[in-house]
């Protein structure tokens, strides 16, 4: 009477097995394929290797560009610490950009390689955190700002304030990034304006906070694909949201409603985005080449018209945009900037990590 | 066994590639883990040391023991309700199908669905829970509701019902198996001796089937207990399980040090719940011969 324990035994022992060999075969392709030449390893956001611009660079230079994507900026030194040689490049904001130096992921930039740098807005290339120790290591790629997404048809008067997140009246159709970000925007609604360097009292202040507004919220959004699925299937009303993008997706699949951007009277966030050379990387030539495209017309262009995002690069725009989409998307007005609240990297981030994995624990 | 010169090559030969096998993909990687579990972490690295800050500062914040026993909580539900759906489910095939080769089928079907991708199933899942999805438009068109409900997607019941679907298999393949087993002249005889059906089931099949019963939901409680994927796609902000305590720890907060001896504490409580079932298997064990 054992063949129940074979049985279950046999079982077990091939579900582990088959799990490891799936394991090993995950962690070995990468590498293996890496390996090749003329590759370029990109890990990336959603929108950024769209084929429409990506299949000219590979025409042009013959690299071959493989994508991964990310959710949120601290997947990048998750992803650089599990090995290298996996990624040539990776494109993580402002704010987690001296992170990866300090951590020594990525090498400095030898901006005389990269065609175009020079006409990239100077308060992007020369930021303080872009160039330090007397190198760059950072080329600015692109902007904007997350603010919130709503749908006009449920609100009978429109929303103008980060409340509109903590409403009670909402319970069960408001959604929020998975990301250390949504501190920044709780410390705002509190009122807080050091939301950068918040002490120990308010960063509980801002906990307790998310904790209450949990039984509010259907669903945190991992990715932008999440987050425009969670409003396509009419699962939540409002949300921040990456401008431009996922407003462009959502509107795109008509589903009768509309969503609609706006901009809270606490102010917007603001980001912006640039590609790091991962250290040691063997496709170096093809990265160089890579920062180049994306420094030209079509490189630009490509990735504002796939992203809705505003170009780091005015010049490289002049001939691939209206003048009214220029002024939509901010084309020298860089002063934009300054009606938004920048991200910068927290004084303390492994404390806002912590706090925002305690607040996602909470029951 | 004593070894002869004669067998060495022939034993080497043979144990040389499992042992390697075990020793390369088990130990090492087990031994890794719990000694990471020590390390000192730095912002944004970690160093190695010997320290059991990592194991202090789990047990002394709330947030890890909370998700445990949320975790402990939402399989033990898949557990007893796999049980209830996989149990009747074999001896309806076992005893009450006649025919050989509707039997084969019926089992089949239940086993095929392991081969489909389980993120498609799932995803399926979320398909027919959601807002818009397939169980509130039957709702809504037969006019059971007047709206779409969003009470089906998004919270630990759906994981719950999506887990039970996945594993299910995994209690019905070792009940089957026992249950099958089962000498009908013993039933048979049961039947003689003028003893009802409820009562042959209660002192004959369900005793020599206990150990099916504990087989199948060790299985189902360490595979649920494990799970990373039902609380991203159908489990709502209180959904985090112990894996994504996991997932999150060697990711976005990038601490490996505290992932590794959390993964060190759910490995201890896995092999002592491992070590409990056997025991019951063993206390429960009838000898047939």
């Amino acid at each position: 009477m054992t063949n129940e324990r074979h049985e279950g035994e046999q079982t077990m022992s091939i579900l582990r097995r088959s799990a490891i060999i799936a394991l090993a075969t995950a962690s070995v392709l990468p590498q293996a394929l890496a390996a090749n030449a003329a590759e370029l390893n990109y890990l990336t956001w959603e929108g950024y290797a769209v084929d429409s611009f990506i299949s000219k660079f590979e025409a042009a230079s013959g690299c071959k560009v493989s994508a991964s994507y990310v959710g949120s900026n601290d997947d990048f030194a998750a992803k650089l610490a599990a090995g290298g040689g996996v990624y040539d490049i990776i494109t993580p904001s402002l704010d987690t950009v001296p992170m990866l130096r300090l951590a020594g992921f990525v090498a400095p930039i030898d901006t005389a390689k990269v065609e175009g740098f020079g006409d990239i807005y100077p308060e992007f290339s020369k930021e303080s955190d872009v160039v330090a120790d007397g190198e760059t290591w950072a080329v600015p790629l692109i902007w904007g700002s997350v603010s919130l997404i709503y749908r006009p048809d449920k609100f009978e008067t429109a929303p103008d304030s980060i409340a509109v997140l903590f409403d009670p009246a909402l319970k069960g159709k408001i959604s929020l990034w998975d990301d250390k970000s949504a501190l920044y925007w709780t410390a705002r609604y509190l009122g807080y304006d050091n939301i950068f360097d918040l002490t120990d009292e308010q960063l509980d202040a801002v906990k307790a906070k998310l904790i209450e507004q949990k039984p509010l919220i259907r669903k945190y959004w991992a990715s932008a694909g999440e987050l425009t699925e969670l409003m396509a299937n009419q699962e939540v009303y409002v949300s921040n949201a990456w401008t431009g993008l996922t407003s462009k997706d959502v509107n795109n699949l008509k589903k009768g409603f509309e969503v609609v951007e706006f901009t809270p009277k606490e102010k917007a966030e603001g980001w912006m985005d640039s590609m790091m050379l991962v250290k040691d990387s063997p496709n170096e030539d093809c990265a160089y080449k890579f920062m180049s495209f994306m420094q030209s017309p079509d490189g630009q262009c490509g990735l504002a018209e796939s992203t809705g995002y505003f170009p780091a690069n005015p010049k490289a725009v002049q001939g691939c945009m209206s003048d009214e989409l220029k002024k939509e998307r901010q084309v020298d007005n860089v002063e934009f900037v300054k009606s938004l609240v920048m991200w910068q990297q927290p004084a303390r981030l492994d404390k806002y990590l912590e706090t925002w994995n305690a607040v996602k624990a909470a029951p | 066994m004593t070894l002869t010169r004669r067998t060495i090559p022939g034993f080497a030969a043979l144990f040389s590639l499992p042992l390697a096998w075990v020793l390369l993909l088990m130990v090492v990687p087990y031994a890794i883990m719990i000694s990471v579990g020590f390390w000192t972490r730095q912002f944004p690295l970690f160093y190695p040391d010997f320290q059991f800050g990592n194991y202090a500062q789990i047990l002394a914040d709330p947030q890890y023991t909370t998700v445990i026993l949320r975790t402990l909580k939402i399989a033990a539900c898949v557990t007893v309700c796999a049980l209830l759906l996989g149990y009747p489910l074999a001896y309806f095939l076992v005893f009450t199908v006649r025919s050989q080769k509707l039997r084969n089928l019926l089992y089949m079907s239940v086993i095929v669905p392991l081969w489909v991708s389980y993120l498609l199933r799932a995803y399926t899942w979320k398909i027919i829970l959601g807002t818009d999805g397939a169980l509130n438009s039957l709702l809504v068109s037969t006019g059971l509701v007047s709206a779409p409900l969003d009470i089906f997607l998004y919270n630990q019941t759906a994981m719950v019902v999506t887990l039970v679907y996945i594993f299910v298999p995994f209690m019905v393949m070792p009940l089957f198996t026992v249950l099958d087993n089962i000498p009908r002249r013993l039933i048979e005889a049961s039947e003689d001796l003028g003893v009802g059906p409820f009562m042959t089931f209660w002192k004959v099949i369900f005793p020599l089937s206990l150990g099916g019963v504990i087989a199948g939901a060790t299985m189902t409680f360490c595979l649920s207990f494990g799970d990373f994927v039902a609380p991203v796609l159908v489990g709502g902000p209180d959904g985090t399980m112990v894996a994504n305590l996991l997932q999150t720890q060697f990711g976005a907060a990038l601490n490996w040090p505290l992932g590794s001896a959390l993964a060190t504490l759910v490995l201890a409580l896995v092999l002592i719940l491992l070590q409990l079932s056997s025991r019951l298997d063993r206390a429960g064990r009838v000898d047939l011969a």
